[in-house]
Formats: C-alpha cells, structure tokens, sequence
C-alpha cells in the first residue's frame, strides 16, 4: 500500500515545489532582489500539502502544470515594503559512516542583525527545507516526530514511500519537508545548523561492491505571516530563497554481488542440512 | 528458612536492579545520543498513543504486535512512557518466581533453585531486555504459567492462557504437539491427578525411547497406533478445543475491530516474514541475494525442511521430558528460523534455569566452554555487523559465513546439553498393573 501511494505523493511534493519554482520566475511581484512566490491559508501545514488536490487532479487528467489556479490575491496586502529576510550562504555535508547518517545544512541569511529582529518582530516566520530523497535512502517519519517534540523543528513530514523496511528495488522515492522556527534569537546570529537523519536501504545486487546514491539540491523557502491575524483571515506567504546551489552529497552503500548466490544458497542448505542431521543423531543417541 | 530468605533477597536485588536501569534509561534518553530504550518500545508506545487517542494501534508502522499490547500500554500515553518498561520488568520477576515454582513442584532442592532463578534474573541478556522496553518477559512468563498450570492439572486454565499467547506472539504455536502428548493417557495419575517425577540426585538416564519399548514391543505400525491413540483423551481434546477457541477468538475479535490490517501485519507477516536486512540468520544473504527475483518452491521447502525435522526428532524424543524439549525447541526454532534477532534469546532463556538441575555438565569446563563459544560465536557476528552497518563496508559475505559459524554454535550447545541431560519425564507414568514397568517399580 505504502509503495504504491508514495510516488503519487511524492510527486505531488515535488511538483508542488516545481510550481513554486515556476511561479516565482512567472507570476511573480518583484521586491528587490526577493520575489513573492505564493500564499497559503495559515491552516494548511505543509508548502506540498497546500496543492495535493488540485496537482493530484491536474495529473489525472495530464494537463499543464501553469494552469493551477492563481492565489496571488490572497496575498494582497502582504506584499508591502518588506526587509525580507534572504540567504547568503547554504552548504550541505552528508556526515557519519555506515548505514545512518545525517545531511547537515548550515543556513546563513545575509541580513543585517537588526533587520531580521525588526522582521521577527512583525512576523512569524519559518525556514522550510523540502529534500528529495533518492531512492537508496529513506527518513523515519517517526524518528523525525520525536526531533518536533523535543522542540528541533517546528514540523516535519514525510512524502512518498515511508516504508521502512524496503529494500531500494522494492521501494520508491521520497521527499522531507522540514519547518524550521525562525525566532528573533540574538544568540544563533541567524545562522542555522540543521540535521536530517537518514537511513540507507539495501541497495539492488551488484557486482561493484558498492552503489552510489546522490541527492539533488533541496529547496529552502520562508513561510512567514503577520504576528497579528486573524485565525479565519489568516494567510501565509511562501517564498522561494533561491538558495545558491549547495555541495552534492553522495553516500556509497555496500551492496550484495549476485556472483555470491550459487554458493550462499547451496552452502546455506547444506550447513542447516548437516547442523540438523546432527542434532537428529544427538537426540537418537541419547541412551 | 534460610535461603527462602536468600531468595527474597535475589527477587528483592532483582527488583532495584531493573527499577534502578529503568531510571537511568530515562537519564540516557535524555542526554545522550544514543538511546537506552529499544525502538520497538517507542513503537509500543506510538501504537498505544494511537489507541488512546481512538485510533488504530496500525496506524503505527511497523507495528506487528497483537492490538493487546498497544492496550497493555495504554498508561504509556495516560500515566507515564516508562509503564510499560516496568511492566515488563515486573513479568521478569514473575519469571523468576514461576521457576522457582516448577522447580520446587518438581522437588528441586531449595537452594539448587536460587541458582537457577539467578541464572534468570541476574542474566544480562533478560535484565537489559525488559528494561529497554521489550514485551518478550510478558510472553516467558505466559509460556512457564501455561507449564505450571499443565503440572497442576489445570487443563482449561493452561489452554486459555496457550491460546491467548499464541495470538499474542505466535511462536509457541510450536509447544502444541508435546502438550498434548504429555496431556494424552499417562497424564493422570491414578487419582485422577498428574504425578510429577520428583527431583533426585542420583537419576538413571532414561528416555522416552527406552520406556516406549518395554512397554509395547510390538511393531511400527502398532506403536504408531497406540502412540496416536493415547492422544485421544478428554484432557487432549478440552486442550485443543479450548485453546483453539482462545486464539480465534481473540484474532476474531480484533479483525472485527481493525479489519485486514491487524490480520496482516499482527499475524500473516509474521508467518512470510523474509527479512533481506542482516540479521542472525543464516538465510539473510540468502534471501537478499533473491530478493529482486522471489523465491522457487523448492528453495522455500530447503530452508523449511531443516526446521521441520529437527523439531519432530525434538518431539518425538523428548517430550515427555517437557521443560527439557520446550528449551530444546526453542533454541532449535530460533537457529534455523529465517530472521534471528537477540530479543528472541530470551525466548529460551526463560526455560534454562529448568534443565538445569538435570544436566551433569560441570560448569568447569565443559559448561564454561558452550558459554564461550556460544558467545564468542555471537560476539564475531556482531564484529561483522559492525563493519557493515556502522562502517559501511561490504561484508556481506563475511557476515553470512558468521551465521553458519554462530548456528553451528548453537548446534554444538544444542548437541552437548542433550548429551549430559538426564532424561526425566515430567508425569510419571500411572502404574498400570500387568506392565513391566509396573512389575520392576513394585
């Protein structure tokens, strides 16, 4: 079940995001460097889940991604003259050994330190980091679940297969969409360090010893509404950081060689043929 | 008087023992990295989190456990996270005081018996499991109560709780044929109750073999028919019906409620479960390197026949020694399933302590060296499981050829317990006036 609704959600995320990457370049109101992407009812948590109906219908029916209706009237009024905070540095390391790792983004914003409590202080606002996971690894939604109680991230979620336990040919891809709370915290000096843990599947058989899985560049976004809103009227405005293009990350994962598989399985049977006989013969024995 | 004081003193030490790991659990999932508690507890908890909040316990992945224990740990959500790890740590206990039970109905001496429940309860393999969160104590303890009840002639008792904790954890499913052949004729006595074979220092090594041929030293197909014959009892069929009832029941009443999700990851998974994932099973590799293609027929029936039969010799020569052929078993059952994780050594942990008084192997040297080689074999799989899971290096095949050395372990262990056992059946036979037995006895 979980294989096979993951990619329809995963590709719901993905194409979520692509929208946002189109809308900003088209629909767009330029504000200095920055450009509004989009708006979303407050009510709705996740960037990918605001468009899971209308994607999930335009897909069905194969029609074109620049048809989804326009929501740029919901940000009417959002749009003033805003010192929106934007990035100047993102790298991202895959760090750790062996099966479980972590992706670590380091996230610096180019403002001033008074212009980002100044924006702080008016908004709400989160940092929201969406990573397309390649197949050969996967996020525990669980373990992620435990990162938002202990207060880490604001919210998480886990798009796509979820399955745990899969090896990669039986499983499909994935998506994390991570929010980070943005708070007028002096003591970070608005630079984040954020930690995704990751598993790594068993990888399809080759005769290479290892398989390589490489991740493509995530998606950062600020999600910020005004402090004072009302709960009915209120409205979250999405923006594409268009973040400079971060280090590749790629993960070796040994992998088991099909050469191996006559004398695995025929040794296999034989030492639980041999091992049981024995036990057979003990027990017949016994006086 | 004097070491029934000892033993208050072992339960007691037992007691401060899990309650004290169980506080310091809390203390390393607090501040460490690395967690105390095992995942599958924050499964448990998830689950129950779920049922408390009117859900499913299966909107939990991964979550293949009878609705039972997400309801068990229900407090978890309501009172507490660590009431589920005191629960268990208190069926721990339970199996501690259990085998000291079979053993004195068994007329162990008092003091052998303080040794073998320290064997229990001072194993650090148990202590560490309850403590972490594991449900596996609760499913000891059901397994010795059914023993007990068996010794005391409770028969529908022993079936509720058999039935009840097939459902539970299925794996027991494989104590069916030795309890209804001990429940077959020669379970009661001659007043109406099962005699137990007292404990005595000096026991003559003797089968089932060698009573079955004085006995009845007529041809196969005779003994076969006596043999089958002395199964058809009311006590056997109040057994199997009222077991069967139990299971069903309980597997009924939670399809109603959760429908074909519960059916299958609470019990047909664990019937298919082929883990391609390293594991202590020799198939892991195995199954991995056919994952991508499935498995033929006759590959399934290679890697189920060897279980097959080793269980049948286990049954069919052991079991009316019971304890002794539920241990070996279940060692049997854990060595050559296809998935073999360390939580299932406890499955046979619990039934140690109870062969112990039987075996003549001297813990110097021979008792020391099955522990050294059964851990040292288990220890190097480990090393190589290091290397591949937190390392990242491709072992596979070095990993795999750890398995076949860590069954032959087990085969070795296996092998060497039954060579020093001596064999008591749990009933003594009622004395049948006519017989040779009951001519030699008199």
């Amino acid at each position: 079940m979980a294989a096979g609704s993951g990619p329809c959600l995963l590709a719901v995320a993905l194409l979520a995001a692509a929208w946002i990457s189109d809308a900003s370049s088209s629909n767009g109101q330029a504000h200095g460097s920055q450009q509004y992407v989009n708006c979303m009812p407050c009510s709705r948590t996740y960037v990918a889940d605001a468009h899971v109906g209308s994607l999930a219908r335009q897909l069905s029916q194969h029609r074109d991604l620049t048809e989804v209706p326009d929501t740029a009237d919901l940000c009417k009024g959002l749009a003033d003259e805003l010192d929106v905070p934007a990035l100047s540095e993102v790298h991202r390391q895959l760090v750790g050994e062996g099966s479980h790792r972590r992706l670590i983004y380091s996230v610096k914003f180019g403002n001033s330190k008074d212009g980002m409590v100044q924006f702080l202080d008016g908004y709400d606002a989160s940092l929201v980091l969406i990573e397309k996971l390649p197949r050969g690894v996967f996020a525990d939604p669980f373990e992620l679940q435990h990162f938002v109680e202990r207060k880490v991230f604001l919210d998480v979620a886990v798009f796509g297969d979820t399955n745990l336990e899969l090896p990669s040919a039986l499983s499909n891809w994935s998506a994390v969409e991570i929010h980070f709370d943005l708070k007028p915290s002096t003591s970070m000096g608005y630079n984040l360090v954020i930690e995704l843990p990751l598993h790594a599947r068993y990888p399809p058989l080759d005769a290479s010893d290892y398989a390589t899985v490489e991740f493509g560049s995530p998606d950062l976004l600020l999600r910020y509404r005004r402090k004072e809103t009302h709960p009915d009227s209120c409205v979250c405005v999405l923006q594409n950081l268009d973040a400079t293009p971060v280090e590749k990350a790629a993960w070796r994962i040994p992998c088991g060689d099909k050469a191996h598989t006559g004398f695995v399985s025929s040794l296999t049977f034989i030492s639980a043929l041999v091992c049981s006989m024995s036990i057979v013969l003990a027990a017949s024995l016994t006086p | 008087m004097a070491t029934a004081a000892l033993r208050w003193r072992v339960m007691a030490a037992s007691a401060a023992l899990r309650l004290a790991l169980v506080a310091y659990g809390e203390w390393q999932d607090a501040h460490l990295e690395v967690r105390y508690t095992d995942v599958d507890y924050l499964v448990f908890s998830d689950a129950a989190a779920a049922v408390a909040a009117g859900g499913s316990p299966f909107e939990r992945a991964t979550y293949r456990y009878s609705p039972l224990l997400a309801f068990l740990l229900l407090p978890n959500s309501l009172l507490h996270p660590a009431w589920g790890k005191l629960l268990f740590s208190a069926a721990d206990l339970l199996v501690g005081l259990f085998i000291d039970a079979i053993l004195e109905l068994r007329g162990v001496p008092a003091k052998a018996r303080v040794w073998c429940v320290v064997a229990w309860l001072f194993n650090p393999f148990t202590f560490t499991i309850g403590t972490r969160g594991n449900c596996e104590p609760i499913v000891c303890a059901a397994v010795l109560w059914i023993l007990i009840c068996l010794m005391k002639g409770r028969v529908l008792q022993a079936a509720f709780w058999y039935g009840l904790i097939v459902h539970f954890r299925i794996y027991p499913i494989i104590y069916a044929i030795p309890f209804v052949i001990v429940l077959g004729k020669k379970y009661v006595g001659p007043a109406g109750r099962p005699v137990l074979t007292q404990w005595s220092s000096k026991q003559q090594l003797r089968s089932d073999k060698a009573s079955e041929i004085v006995e009845e030293p007529t041809s196969v197909l005779a003994t076969l028919w006596n043999f089958l014959s002395s199964l058809i009892t009311r006590d056997t069929i109040l057994f199997g019906l009222f077991s069967g009832s139990m299971f069903f029941a309980w597997t009924g009443v939670f399809f109603y409620l959760y429908g074909w999700e519960f059916l299958n990851e609470a019990l047909l998974y664990h019937l298919t479960r082929t883990d391609p994932r390293h594991n202590f099973s020799i198939y892991f590799y195995h199954i991995y390197l056919h994952h991508q293609q499935g498995f033929s027929s006759i590959q399934r029936l290679a890697s189920f026949l060897p279980q097959l039969i080793v269980q049948f010799a286990l049954i069919i020569r052991f079991s009316r020694d019971l304890p002794f052929c539920m241990f070996l078993q279940t060692v049997a059952f854990v060595a050559f399933n296809k998935v073999m994780t360390a939580q299932y050594f406890v499955w046979f942990f619990c039934l140690l302590p109870l062969i112990l008084p039987w075996t003549g192997m001297k813990l110097r040297w021979k008792g020391l060296a099955c522990v050294l080689v059964w851990m040292g074999c288990q220890l190097h799989w480990l090393m190589w499981a290091y290397l591949l899971e937190f390392k990242g290096q491709n072992v596979f095949v070095q990993l795999w050829a750890a398995g076949l050395v860590f069954l032959a372990a087990n085969t070795f262990v296996m092998v060497m317990v039954i060579r020093h056992h001596r064999h008591t059946p749990l009933f003594s036979a009622p004395a049948r006036p006519g017989t040779k037995i009951a001519a030699k006895r008199e």
